[in-house]
């Protein structure tokens, strides 16, 4: 089977075909690494490219995921331990105070296309729950977002805990959300900044490296 | 005195209003903002401080976004601000008469024109029906998205005439219509059309009406032009318009930028004059009220 026809399924946000060609391709033995990386993956970096270029906005974008997902939850138990672990753990979440969180869902459906494990603590997440998910998951990358120039400073609340708690060590923290900007990261002591969610993506790839 | 009406009209170069709402208002009274936005004399009493305090040229009766929403079933939380966490259920809770009491009581005190924020039919069915799953419907069952959005138009028509007929004048918000969320052509089919509706009654009773959509509006800016609204509030005044422009300062700059680059976004916009300056969006309840004097001084 051609996997470009799961692709489009996911670029044309059909749930409905995405689920019967991935059974399909499975039939047909197709490995179940194969489709995530050539059909899944491939159809979300070219929806990440239509929202960016404002092909797609926010509705596309959603039902394309929803796609996504319906696709990724049939492979990933088939995924092999070693060949599927994860590049990496990632903990997300929108800042205290924040209930934005569009931006945040549509990065986390990026970064869990790019093939990241991703821990997702929801929107209007306090300090101390940030630090505790950390400090239990250790993950690689914490990805925190945040919408309003009234909450962003609670950001420099959790470095600063994260830095007192010694925990900081091996992970990496980016940052995003429309009032934000490098400037901002660099004041507080980020790790990076990224406007968009393939920028997410790009800058978990590089600071992991 | 009604200077708003004067730039519209063409009288005057600018006027001036931070959108400050009853969050800042009661923030600087030391108010619990849940008894505020529950008491229409208090709702009242500190927008009134508000506007004495900063001496803007008008003055907008809004506690929050989700009055209508709560008042058709969605459950808010404060946090301490209003904060919607439900769709529609069957438990309503109405605070319109606290709005419309407010409404009255600053109308008959003050000799500054009144606005009334009220939410856009396309926001307000996002409300109900829960935001992900709207924005779904939006391409997966057009019918379904429609149909609320004619619940939340018929909602507010009602709503409107009560308002209009203590001739008060109306700010139209529609977040969710914007283009950072929608695209021009669901703006087109969903978003435009019960905002038509509302807009031409406002103007059939001769009160003033004021669209505010924050974050994109540059791909809508013909659409929003053509809907003939009397003020168009957005985040990026840039573009050229028909309709008056209202914004300018950013809601970053106002609560933690300098007094120097307050003035520098202020005299940018008023560059752009005939203009009202405002923010770019509701002043953070925070925000130093030196900040909003610097900005309001600029303009006076
Ligand atoms: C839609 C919207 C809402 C919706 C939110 C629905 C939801 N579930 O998210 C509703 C209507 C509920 C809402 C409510 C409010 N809103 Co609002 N809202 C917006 C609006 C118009 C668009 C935001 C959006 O979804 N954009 C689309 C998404 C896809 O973009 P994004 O979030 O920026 O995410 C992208 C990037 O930033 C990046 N990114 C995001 N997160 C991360 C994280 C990392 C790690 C990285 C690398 C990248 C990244 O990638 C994303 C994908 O490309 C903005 C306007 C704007 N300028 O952004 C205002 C805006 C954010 N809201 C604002 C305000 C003030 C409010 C309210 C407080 C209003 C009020 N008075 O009650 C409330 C309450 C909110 C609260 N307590 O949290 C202000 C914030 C101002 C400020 N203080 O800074 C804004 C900026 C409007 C303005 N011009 O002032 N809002």
């Amino acid at each position: 089977m051609d996997l470009d026809k799961i692709k489009k399924a996911i670029i044309d946000m059909d749930d409905g075909a995405v689920k019967t060609l991935v059974e399909t391709a499975l039939k047909e033995k197709i490995s179940a690494q194969e489709i995530l990386q050539n059909s899944l993956i491939a159809g979300m970096k070219e929806v990440g490219r239509l929202f960016s270029e404002q092909v797609y906005f926010v509705p596309e974008v959603l039902l394309a995921s929803e796609a996504f997902y319906i696709g990724f939850n049939i492979i990933s138990p088939l995924i092999k331990p070693q060949q599927g672990k994860s590049k990496a753990k990632v903990v997300m979440c929108v800042i205290e105070g924040d209930i934005h969180d569009i931006g945040k869902n549509i990065v986390k459906v990026m970064i869990e296309a790019a093939g990241y494990e991703v821990i997702d603590l929801g929107r209007n997440v306090a300090v101390k729950r940030i630090v505790d998910a950390v400090e239990k998951e250790k993950p690689d990358v914490l990805a925190m977002s945040s919408l309003m120039t009234t909450t962003m400073m609670s950001m420099t609340e959790v470095i600063k805990e994260l830095d007192k708690m010694g925990l900081r060590k091996n992970l990496k923290i980016i940052v995003g959300g429309a009032p934000l900007n490098q400037e901002f990261c660099d004041q507080i002591g980020a790790d990076g900044y990224g406007c968009d969610a393939q920028e997410a993506v790009q800058l978990i790839e590089e600071l992991i490296k | 005195m009604n200077k708003i009406l004067d730039v519209i009209e063409g009288k005057q170069n600018y006027a001036v209003f931070p959108i400050v709402g009853a969050d800042h208002c009661a923030r600087l009274l030391n108010l619990n903002f849940s008894e505020v936005a529950n008491d229409g004399r208090k709702l009242a009493e500190v927008l009134e401080y508000g506007y004495n305090l900063y001496g803007y040229d008008m003055v907008l009766v809004f506690s929050d976004p989700y009055v209508e929403a709560q008042a058709m079933g969605c459950q808010i939380e404060y946090t301490p601000y209003p904060t919607i966490i439900t769709a529609k259920t069957d438990k309503r809770f109405d605070r319109i008469p606290v709005i419309i009491e407010a409404t009255r009581i600053l109308k008959q005190k003050l000799d500054t024109p009144i606005f009334v924020s009220i939410k856009g039919p396309f926001s307000l069915a996002a409300f109900l029906i829960g935001i992900d799953k709207f924005l779904k419907i939006l391409v997966k069952d057009t019918t379904a998205a429609i149909e609320a959005i004619d619940q939340a138009l018929e909602f507010q028509k009602k709503y409107l005439s009560k308002l209009l007929a203590i001739g008060v004048n109306i700010f139209l918000g529609d977040p969710l219509a914007s283009a950072s969320v929608i695209s021009p052509d669901m703006f087109e089919k969903f978003a435009y059309p019960p905002l038509r509706v509302l807009i031409d009654e406002i103007k059939d009773k001769r009160m003033i009406a004021g669209i505010h959509i924050c974050g994109d509006t540059i791909p809508i800016i013909p659409m929003l032009d053509s809907l003939k609204a009397d003020i168009l509030s957005i985040e990026d005044i840039r573009p050229k318009t028909k309709t008056i422009k209202m914004g300018g300062v950013s809601t970053q700059t106002i609560l933690h930028g300098t007094k120097a680059k307050i003035r520098a976004e202020a005299h940018m916009a008023l560059e752009q004059a005939p203009i009202i300056l405002a923010t770019s969006c509701d002043v953070p309840p925070e925000t130093n009220p030196e900040s909003i004097k610097e900005m309001t001084r600029n303009a006076q």
